[in-house]
């Protein structure tokens, strides 16, 4: 097993992200957003996110995005920060939109715009969910007769505090996830090689913003840790030219390298965050390696200290293992290193 | 800028039976259009739901445009040349053969950027290699053809000549004061960090045992799928659009503004859908060279990296090397720990200033320890430039402290997980930065993947089974 | 030049190219289908794959000459005017992909099996997408995608899949 503790953010240093929201006439809504789509779902995170504080749905919000000229600057998709910076920026600018809506709505309701609430695609009374009107009409009336088209830009950036130049001590990362893995490996004690056949993951992420997401994030970098615990590396001759620059030479985790991985969300909730949510993109492959090095010592009972555990690197310590091991004579002395029919955990 | 753009269409030079021309895009047909809202978007509260992606449809029907999908009419196809050796003083570049190769319309070499170094931290990288290569991946020179076939093989035609430096490989080599620097004058140390909380030799002192642990591990590339792929085009205003597959747009525009010596405002840059980053396309590559391919061709210029270059010129994770002390009582409850981390650095700094300051106040692991002394040290060597890769360093260190806390719990004969419990963070314990921790939840998730798994107790080493 | 003509997704389509010209290439660049994309050409990654004649093959390794008078099918020529095909459908429900790029290769290669193997084992489905790499994802949810199409396929009920 290992765990494992990840920041979200950049150390100390300023990373802001800022975001737009605008309400369509009819309750729906665009989010501007200068973060890039790398493949994680964050597009979708943010319309989540959103949607939540305006009280619609996902499919309401559309996402525009990447592009210099019409989004608001973000410091990108680096250090798992888009859920948490772009999502708070994204939190606080539709927040901004909404106290439009609530401005246009509570004459209209009777109330003061601080009794409202947005949910289920209507603007209502708190505490009396009958005095309602659709968030569509509220945002047609706010552009047609109030002349206050709702749109709201925030920016967020974690609050850190500098590291003491002599002693590191300071407050680098606005928040913190944590993670704790366990693989079971088959190692083959012929030939090293290391077959990795199941892998548990229990990880923090704050809310799950979307949990399918996060489990196909947990499903990513633990392929990935599989591949550097395991396979991966990039060689070098003696004067420093590559020596496998290409996929035939450089092995990375395939469908068969890769177990079924179960994954499992710590409920978790950080105040900091937008509505609770902290981050999940890297931490995902940080234990994994560790999980099985120490998987591999509990089979065959090997450290493997360096990084890939290749099938060579297994069996030359198995070699030395058993060498160094005295040769038990005598009845109902198992040798260690083979199979001795007791289970293993 | 003189130069006109070179007449392109003589009648020899597409006609060659080798040559596919690129034909000018058939419409498309978009459909199905289904209209059935999958049910997880259409539900409120939106935090919580499982929604599928709205680009999730668009991936499996083949219509997500990645950048090396789109084509632009005259659209010119860029190369560049890579040093193929590790480090080396530049003589001279010779690029009129590749110049007047039918089909070539533009070469330019790190010669004709105006500010020719970048970084997102020091600016230690050059857009082209002027004067010296520092790895084997370096490009040299970039040449605009009328086919990605004609630019591969004015490769070929550009001669440059190089005066050998031994390249210093070893990162333990080069943290070692006496050997020469490679970005002389300076040393070969570019980045330093540490940690110091408490009193380490103390805490030792006072220990019942003393655990000692080396770890290695390996450099190894994203591998993201897409390959780095960037169009770059001009308008008669003098403003530039690029597309690329760049994850930080915002200071992309600023390196761009910064290395071509224009203002951010006539630089537009616009991010599709990226297919795989993974940290490795977190900065600049190309997007200079290829905009001033495309100011001197007054047409577009796109360039897609092959998968050699994907691993020989683009970032990579940094190889650590990682010494751990750690004084224990006999119930294994640490005491404290002293870490030393060498960083292998590459040939440039990228974001190893990032990865030195994370592994460094990773590198005791999420447990309370009161006595720390934790030291790293990034170092240049002539390998691929090391840079963002998930983690940035965590995955590293965290095989370090693990391997070793397990290693301690075997010798004493303690359940791993037992030993975990008894030193992870709680909510609200200090790091080893002094920060108070929130929303600390190690021992739940330790908790969690035990029961989930059916974790029972110290195992048995022996079966060829292991966990 | 060589004159090559085939059926492509249904149609018969005609080119006049250098012979040695991929088939990845003769798809993207003459006839614009984008979907099969290039990550390594040659024939390491399997994002290029596309059905010929029935069989998986890495577009990336193949020549026009030898795709002469063949069925092609590729990734636009999955689903109909009307409706998504099954693996396409569950692909985008169970988030399968992530940045998409392996995502037309990977199907092709879900669909070739599919059509010899209606009802594979999750083994024969790893087996079947051992040559189409994918970073992002860490296949599961790809299997899972790949079982729940073909119960569809078979008029069987979707089975639920676990979730965290």
């Amino acid at each position: 097993m290992a765990c494992m503790w990840y920041p979200i953010g950049f150390t100390v240093a300023a990373n802001p992200s800022a975001a737009v929201v605008k309400i369509n006439e009819d309750g729906t809504a665009t989010l501007l957003t200068g973060t890039v789509e790398t493949g994680q779902g964050s597009l979708t995170i943010l319309a989540q996110i959103v949607a939540q504080e305006l009280g619609i749905a996902t499919d309401d919000v559309h996402v525009v995005s990447a592009d210099t000229d019409a989004t608001p600057m973000d410091t990108g998709a680096i250090a798992s920060r888009t859920t948490y910076v772009t999502g708070n920026a994204a939190r606080m600018a539709a927040e901004k939109a909404k106290l439009t809506l609530f401005e246009v709505a509570a004459p209209l309701l009777g109330v003061k715009p601080t009794q409202l609430e947005a949910q289920d695609h209507k603007i209502f009374v708190k505490g009396f969910p009958q005095r309602n009107m659709h968030i569509g009409d509220v945002a047609n009336h706010a552009r047609v007769v109030s002349g206050q088209p709702p749109i709201g830009s925030a920016s967020f950036n974690p609050e850190t505090l500098a590291l003491d130049p002599e002693t590191g001590q300071g407050k680098p990362f606005g928040t913190y996830v944590y993670a704790t893995q366990i693989a079971e490996v088959d190692v083959d004690d012929e030939t090293g090689e290391v077959e990795v056949v199941r892998v548990v993951a229990s990880h923090d992420c704050g809310t799950a913003i979307n949990p399918m997401l996060v489990e196909g994030q947990v499903e990513g970098g633990v392929a990935m840790g599989i591949g550097f615990a395991l396979e991966e590396e990039m060689l070098f001759d003696a004067n420093g030219r590559h020596i496998n620059p290409n996929l035939t030479n450089y092995i990375m985790p395939t469908s068969l390298d890769t177990p079924d991985i179960e994954v499992d969300i710590v409920d978790s909730y950080d105040p900091t965050g937008p509505f609770g949510a902290k981050g999940v993109g890297e931490p995902t492959l940080v234990p994994t390696a560790a999980a099985i090095g120490n998987a591999i010592y509990d089979a065959v009972g090997v450290r493997i200290t360096s990084l890939p555990a290749t099938a060579e690197k297994v069996f030359k310590a198995l070699q030395a293992k058993r060498e160094q091991q005295p040769k038990q004579i005598g009845a109902g002395v198992p040798q260690n290193g083979g199979a001795n029919g007791k289970p293993a955990v | 800028m003189a130069d006109k753009p070179k007449v392109v269409d003589k009648p020899d030079v597409l006609q060659r039976p080798d040559i596919l021309k690129p034909q000018a895009p058939a419409p498309l047909v978009t459909f199905p259009v289904e209209v059935v809202v999958p049910e997880g978007r259409q539900q409120t509260p939106a935090v919580g739901q499982r929604a599928s992606r709205a680009d999730g449809r668009l991936h499996g029907l083949g219509q997500t445009k990645y950048i090396d999908d789109m084509y632009f009419p005259n659209m010119l196809f860029a190369k560049i040349k890579r040093a193929g050796i590790a480090s080396a003083l530049i003589k001279s570049i010779d690029t009129k053969e590749a110049e007047a190769m039918p089909g070539v319309i533009a070469v330019i070499t790190g010669r004709d950027i105006p500010c020719n170094s970048f970084g997102p931290s020091l600016k230690d990288q050059p857009v082209l290699a002027d004067t010296r290569v520092f790895h084997a991946g370096d490009g040299v020179a970039a040449v605009a053809a009328v086919s990605e076939q004609i630019a591969t093989e004015a490769l070929e035609k550009i001669k440059v000549e190089y005066e050998p430096l031994t390249p210093v490989l070893d990162p333990l080599e080069s943290l070692k004061l006496e050997t020469p620097g490679i970005h002389a004058p300076s040393a070969n140390i570019y980045g330093h960090k540490i940690i110091k909380k408490g009193d380490v030799e103390k805490a030792f002192a006072e220990s019942d045992h003393i655990f000692e642990g080396s770890f290695r591990t390996q450099m190894v590339e994203h591998v993201p799928l897409e390959p780095y792929a960037c169009i770059a085009q001009w308008d008669a205003n003098g403003r530039v659009t690029i597309y690329s597959t760049l994850g930080r747009i915002t200071l992309g525009r600023a390196d761009v503004g910064r290395t071509l010596g224009i203002p951010m405002s006539r630089v537009r840059i616009v991010a599709t859908v990226v297919g795989g980053n993974f940290g490795g396309k977190n900065e600049i590559r190309a997007e200079p060279a290829l905009a001033l391919l495309s100011k001197k061709t007054g047409r577009p210029v796109k360039c897609v990296y092959t998968r050699v270059e994907e691993f020989t010129s683009s970032t990579t994770r940094h190889p650590l090397i990682m010494d751990y002390k750690t004084g224990v009582t006999k119930q294994g409850k640490i005491l404290g720990r002293k870490i030393r981390l060498v960083l292998d650095g590459g040939a440039y700094c990228s974001w190893s200033e990032t990865t030195l300051g994370k592994a460094c106040i990773l590198s005791a692991g999420p447990y309370n320890i009161e006595n720390l002394h934790a030291e790293a040290f990034v170092v240049y060597t002539n390998k691929t430039m090391t840079g963002a890769m998930r983690g940035f360093g965590a995955p590293q260190v965290c095989f370090a402290y693990e391997s070793h806390m397990d290693d301690i719990a075997h010798t004493l004969g303690i359940d791993p997980l037992e030993i975990r419990l008894l030193n992870a963070f709680d909510e609200g314990s200090l790091s080893p930065t002094s920060q108070k921790l929130h929303s600390v939840v190690v021992k739940e998730s330790l908790l969690r993947a035990a029961k989930l798994f059916g974790w029972n107790g110290l195992g048995d080493a022996g079966s060829g089974n292991g966990a | 030049m060589v004159n090559v003509t085939l059926k492509l997704n249904g149609e018969t389509r005609s080119a006049s190219v250098p012979p040695e010209t991929t088939l990845l290439r003769l798809l993207r660049d003459q006839f614009n289908l984008t979907g099969a994309k290039l990550g390594c050409d040659v024939g390491d990654c399997g994002a290029c794959t596309v059905i010929v004649d029935g069989k998986p093959v890495n577009s990336c390794l193949m020549l026009v000459g030898q795709v002469d008078g063949r069925e092609i099918l590729t990734i636009e020529g999955l689903a109909t005017a009307d409706h998504l095909h099954p693996l396409q459908k569950l692909f985008e429900h169970f988030g399968s992909l992530q940045c998409g790029f392996c995502g037309p290769g990977v199907i092709m290669s879900a669909k070739a099996l599919l059509d010899e193997n209606p009802d594979p084992s999750t083994q024969e489905i790893r087996d079947a997408l051992g040559g189409n790499l994918c970073r992002c994802t860490g296949y599961t949810k790809m299997i899972e995608a790949i079982k729940g199409a073909s119960c569809i396929l078979r008029g069987e009920e979707v089975p639920a899949v676990k979730s965290a």
